[in-house]
């Protein structure tokens, strides 16, 4: 049976990276009350659109308009990242306990709930070479832009891809590696006003095939109270499924019932 | 005898000029369709905040006026509120949609319109120029995709350039077409002021005498919506007898050209999308323990035996409880790059295992080990955890808001994102976000952003 296996670990990138250039603004000049500048956000979305998220976008229509300032994103390449490379068969062992996770309220307890040894396979080291495009229709416009953008990258911004606490391989950098001021040659002849310049980052980021997820195994449970989240002393002892796979009860000279108040318990 | 010399050349407007020019009109007026055109008035007028030689403040629309002298630009362009009506000609051709990042362009969507010069001149006052806006009625587009947009959407170009047209010599090698190159219009900073303008359902006039509920109507620069069925000739201000209501309702942020025939709209709200993904993906800097359990230990460092029951269904700080072992000295799962457990209704650091925690900004009275106290007056937030002699600082909260809050503990948050302000004993309370260049400059405001402000003291530890 085929193993089908997708964890979005680029388009988690992809979402916050373009979370990095979100809400910048640029300020529209000199109105005629002669009163504050006025502020327009600048969108950011994705470069490589299909015609058809285009064209429904655009309302099928030749008259929409296209807006700037606008900002877009791509990616430009991905690149196995050679140096980067560690002991491909290296696994890394981690051992967690959970808390109660209860249904009901949709909270964790404080009590101690399952508990888990986590495997998790080396990943694979890559270069992401992602694009920005910076739309606007006058100078004035993209040196404010910049401005903003650019004080942030010294040389790279920390860019998370989750907050999993176990996922290794969440955290990368994105680095600003050029910038190209201008698409268009000097003078601008009669062509499309709009002026493009081009933001190149990149992310060295780790490719992760799926963790390996087992019952804690160490030899025992460390015992901390007889009563589990559900002051259920008999399931604690008895029948709780913490440590899964099999067990081998032993109890005092081979005794097959307890008592627990007036109750038996097998 | 000898014959004058053949000439057609005249050097002057004379009567053969005229002729030829009053049948090439014709011709336009025959052949042509009518073209709109929104005349370029010069750069806007206002804003004398400006004080920069490079950017001259003017007191009227010139199209002679330069707005930027230093980059060579007019990014806020005065549009006279007229539309001009002049017949032209141009040559229909097949395009094909060009995908961009920008959006769909039309492959060569450039349009060459030819107008008689001299009925230009009449009814313009000046040739057509570089930043005149024309709409061509003729490509109308009435049916778009969202069939809830009121009105047909126009089309828009801005003239790129303007010349006499070679066709558009008569034999007295005079000019009488001027042929402007056309591009299609974007959604910019430099067309707001017809981007701006109101893109309301047309008015609706029921030949029943009277305007139906719903109706919008303009007038002056405003548009009222119908409360009712209005009949002709009511005043605008006029209330309906019969239910003491205003006949009209003054709407008062109409929809423009903009909301209605950009993509702006549509490209923020994917912006906000991805904005929302990204944000339910990582909602903090850092890493999340909060759903980790982590085992209490005895002051030797065993695993403690005694714990939190399931009978304790309400643990308190109030010194009840038994002493140390009960409550785990630190979050345990700290390998890593900002570990933690905030509470995203209060932004308070959880303690381990989510025990109870006492916040505030000094310690709580009465403690017994093993309880728990959040200091809020800490910068970042501290958590600390009393062993019954000391107060011993567990954890800071050091995950952050990546965005644009202002409490984040990002640089930029602290340095761009940064709304507070500082008291001084003449200016009031001033910005404490000052450019470099003109900080404490000696101005009227400290700075470059205004004295007198709201006051939004920094907090304390910040």
């Amino acid at each position: 049976m085929a193993q089908f296996f997708y964890d979005e670990q680029i388009r988690r990138f992809m979402l916050q990276f373009a979370r990095i250039f979100s809400n910048f603004q640029v300020e529209y000049g000199r109105n005629e009350e002669g009163t504050e500048h006025t502020l327009i956000r600048v969108p950011v979305r994705y470069g490589d659109s299909s015609r058809q998220a285009q064209t429904i976008i655009q309302q099928n229509s030749a008259n929409e308009l296209p807006s700037t300032p606008l900002m877009t994103f791509y990616v430009s390449g991905l690149d196995y990242a050679r140096e980067r490379m560690q002991d491909p068969y290296f696994v890394s062992t981690i051992a967690v306990r959970q808390r109660t996770y209860d249904d009901a309220t949709d909270s964790y307890e404080t009590t101690q709930g399952n508990a888990f040894t986590i495997d998790r396979l080396m990943p694979v080291p890559y270069k992401l070479t992602m694009k920005l495009d910076i739309w606007t229709s006058n100078t004035n416009q993209k040196m404010q832009l910049l401005e903003q953008i650019l004080v942030l990258f010294n040389p790279a911004l920390e860019i998370q891809s989750t907050d999993n606490y176990l996922d290794w391989t969440s955290l990368s950098v994105c680095e600003l590696e050029s910038t190209q001021w201008s698409s268009r040659s000097i003078p601008v002849g009669t062509e499309n006003p709009i002026d493009i310049a081009t933001l190149t980052f990149t992310m060295p980021i780790w490719i992760s095939s799926p963790a390996k997820v087992k019952k804690l195994g160490v030899v025992e449970r460390i015992v901390a109270q007889i009563f589990d989240a559900q002051g259920d002393a008999s399931n604690a002892i008895l029948d709780n499924d913490l440590l899964l796979g099999t067990r081998q009860v032993f109890t005092p000279y081979g005794y097959q019932v307890l008592l627990i108040g007036n109750k038996l318990q097998a | 005898m000898t014959m004058p010399r053949l000439s057609l050349y005249r050097p002057n407007r004379t009567n053969d000029y005229q002729f030829f020019d009053k049948t090439i009109k014709e011709m336009f007026t025959v052949g042509g369709l009518d073209i709109y055109i929104h005349k370029y008035l010069g750069p806007q007028t206002g804003d004398l905040g400006d004080q920069d030689a490079t950017l001259p403040v003017y007191g009227s629309s010139n199209p002679l006026f330069i707005e930027d002298l230093l980059l060579l630009e007019n990014r806020d362009r005065a549009y006279d509120p007229d539309v001009y009506i002049m017949r032209g000609v141009y040559r229909t051709q097949d395009v094909d949609f060009d995908l961009t990042q920008f959006g769909l362009f039309l492959n060569n969507d450039t349009l060459f319109i030819s107008f008689h010069y001299n009925n230009m001149i009449d009814t313009f006052g000046r040739k057509l120029m570089v930043g005149d806006v024309i709409e061509v009625p003729n490509l109308k587009d009435y049916h778009p995709l969202d069939k809830s947009i009121p009105n047909a959407l126009p089309r828009y170009y801005v003239i790129q350039d303007g010349n006499y047209s070679s066709e558009g010599f008569s034999q007295t090698w005079l000019p009488h077409v001027w042929r402007v190159k056309a591009t299609p219009l974007v959604n910019a900073q430099e067309y707001q002021q017809i981007i701006n303008q109101p893109f309301m359902p047309e008015n609706i006039w029921d030949p029943g005498n009277f305007y139906p509920n719903g109706t919008v109507v303009n007038d002056g620069n405003t548009y009222y919506q119908a409360n009712g069925n209005v009949p002709a000739g009511t005043p605008i201000d006029a209330v309906n007898p019969g239910t003491g209501q205003p006949y009209w309702t003054l709407i008062p942020n109409p929809t423009t050209v903009g909301d209605q025939m950009s993509t702006r709209p549509k490209d923020l709200e994917i912006n906000d999308a991805i904005l929302t993904q990204a944000y339910a993906e990582v909602p903090l800097s850092g890493y999340d323990t909060v759903k980790f359990y982590i085992l209490p230990t005895t002051p030797e460092g065993q695993p403690a035996a005694a714990g939190y029951t399931a009978d304790d269904t309400h643990p308190t700080v109030d010194g009840t409880e038994t002493g140390e072992g009960i409550t785990p000295k630190s979050f345990g799962y700290t390998m890593g790059y900002l570990t933690g457990g905030v509470d995203p209704g209060t932004g308070y650091l959880i303690p381990p295992n989510g025990l109870p925690v006492t916040p505030g900004v000094s310690f709580p009275q009465n403690a017994v080990a093993g309880d728990y106290a959040l200091r809020l007056d800490y910068f970042p937030n501290r958590l600390f955890r009393y062993d019954g002699a000391r107060w011993i600082k567990i954890e800071d909260n050091v995950r952050t808001d990546l965005d644009l809050a202002t409490p984040a503990l990002t640089q930029r948050a602290s340095f761009v994102n940064n709304t507070y302000t500082v008291a001084t004993t003449d200016l009031g309370n001033i910005p404490s976000r000052q450019s470099l260049s003109e900080i404490l400059k000696p101005q009227a405001d400290n700075g470059d952003a205004g004295g007198n402000l709201p006051p939004n003291p920094r907090p304390p530890g910040r």
